[in-house]
């Protein structure tokens, strides 16, 4: 599913050279939940960029669902996006859309036919949760359904791999549980998922694999 | 999908707003100025062909050819190239003629011992002739006949007014294209604007694979929008200016061009100016550019 070799990604300040991932090495197989582990900079960020190919890495091979990513030509990029589900701190919904034209947009960007649409929607917001908020705008939205919201647009286009770059980052305990049980509903459902954080004791009560990165190095692999 | 593009493109442009106006104004402006041109220039046109269609050479011949000489010149210039049509004007033809001319005064032609006045030849040359190299070569071929005595009449002046017309369409469309660039760099503005306004779209867009063309296709479109308006609002204006102007100017328009009435742009004259609009403002949306993809 993800295969990862000898990765480095280094950014040029000026004459000065900062490595933000450095030798980075894993593998996760299809249907694992992993937790990426790490302080803010440590490079989760930064790794899960590369996988989407929203950034190519100075050095290393990057091997997701069978795609050569550092590669891949831009037509193949979007199929590769495709396939995949990202959820971000700050949700990105679209601001003057609701919930539902949220979901809907991005099936319709992929063409899916019309009839289709609504169905989809509404089974992606009931499997978070979020079916009677359809209507409401982000900005009547909790932090916590805003980021139940985005997990509806990502899981509406069926995608086999989830990656969500801290999606409980900005939340309390209560909100943070019922995203992180979606996700754990998504993943029982079949999906891939990598899930990063900076919460320590969230990877902790996960109990599932956990790469720890450090300062750009995985030096951890454990569960 | 397309209807959802559309839709994309009308929202784009409600968030352009008044950057939008002034695109779509600079685009009426330069297709109204270009139409104005095109339309003046058209019109000139169909005077300069009238007028070709006029022209007419003016052999005299000499005094003392005969009738019988007149008649067998008239054969041979018919069967020379350039030549459609030669009409034998006699002697006493060409004296009714000059007293038609003097009207109540004719009588002083009466008191002539003689007729003063040569046979001639009224030759209506052909498309060919009548442009000014066939006229001039024309001209010289008759000019070498013995029995001719001069050759009058040509296209020249003709010829003046059709190079006032090609002069006209020049400065027209370079004045169009300078507007036309214009209205591209305001409608490229326009759409870097939108561009801000949908970020986040194109990067939900990209993060989930569309496709590049249906993430630039809203762009596009509103661009293509934007120059259909701007061109419709021209061809109005043209239209209004025509109908409000045209009534007033072709009493001096058929004095000096001799055309009985001014004409408005063809059908397909007015296709391709929306065609034109189109095309400049969805030239505008294209190279309108955001963030490139790594």
């Amino acid at each position: 599913m993800i295969e990862l070799h000898r990765v480095w990604r280094v950014f040029s300040v000026g004459p000065v050279k900062v490595p933000a991932l450095s030798d980075v090495s894993f593998r996760i197989g299809k249907g694992e939940f992993v937790t990426l582990h790490g302080a803010s900079g440590a490079g989760k960020t930064t790794l899960l960029r590369l996988l989407y190919r929203d950034d190519l890495p100075t050095e290393g091979e990057i091997q997701v669902l069978g795609y050569d990513v550092p590669k891949l030509a831009r037509g193949q990029v979007a199929a590769l996006r495709r396939s995949i589900g990202v959820v971000f701190q700050d949700a990105k919904l679209l601001p003057g859309r609701t919930v539902y034209e949220n979901v809907a947009f991005v099936l319709r960007v992929l063409g899916t036919p019309r009839r289709e649409i609504t169905p989809r929607v509404f089974d992606a917001l009931r499997a978070v949760g979020m079916s009677s908020r359809a209507q409401a705008y982000p900005a009547q939205l909790s932090q916590g359904e805003a980021q139940r919201a985005a997990l509806a647009r990502a899981i509406a286009r069926k995608p086999l791999l989830l990656l969500a770059d801290e999606p409980t980052g900005s939340l309390d305990e209560t909100m943070a549980g019922e995203v992180l049980d979606v996700i754990k509903d998504i993943w029982t459902g079949g999906t891939t998922v990598l899930f990063a954080t900076h919460q320590h004791s969230l990877a902790v009560a996960l109990r599932q694999r956990t790469l720890v990165l450090q300062g750009g190095r995985v030096v951890k692999d454990e569960g | 999908m397309l209807g959802f593009l559309i839709g994309e493109a009308l929202r784009d442009l409600r968030r352009a707003g008044r950057v939008a106006v002034s695109a779509i104004l600079l685009i009426t402006l330069s297709l109204a100025a270009l139409g104005a041109f095109w339309l003046v220039s058209s019109n000139i046109g169909q005077a300069t062909d009238q007028w070709r269609n006029r022209v007419r050479i003016i052999v005299f011949l000499k005094r003392d050819a005969s009738t019988a000489e007149g008649h067998a010149v008239a054969d041979r210039v018919t069967a020379m190239p350039g030549v459609a049509t030669v009409r034998y004007v006699s002697k006493t033809e060409a004296l009714g003629t000059l007293k038609q001319v003097l009207g109540k005064d004719a009588s002083v032609a009466d008191q002539l011992p003689v007729n003063p006045l040569p046979a001639s030849l009224e030759i209506t040359p052909t498309a060919e002739g009548a442009t000014p190299d066939g006229a001039r070569a024309l001209i010289a071929r008759l000019a070498a006949l013995p029995e001719v005595d001069e050759v009058g009449g040509g296209s020249q002046w003709i010829e003046r007014l059709a190079q006032g017309r090609r002069l006209l369409n020049v400065v027209g469309a370079g004045v169009g294209a300078v507007l036309a660039l214009a209205a591209i760099l305001t409608v490229t503005t326009a759409t870097t604007l939108v561009l801000h306004a949908r970020r986040q779209e194109m990067e939900i867009m990209r993060l989930v694979g569309a496709p590049e063309l249906v993430v630039r296709m809203p762009l596009l479109l509103q661009g293509m929008m934007q120059g259909l308006l701007g061109a419709m609002i021209a061809i109005w204006a043209l239209i209004g200016g025509f109908t409000l102007v045209g009534p007033r100017l072709e009493p001096l328009v058929h004095q000096t061009l001799g055309i009985e009435r001014l004409t408005f742009l063809r059908p397909d004259n007015v296709v391709a100016l929306m065609v034109a609009g189109t095309v400049l403002g969805g030239l505008g949306g294209w190279l309108a550019r955001g963030r490139r993809e790594p």
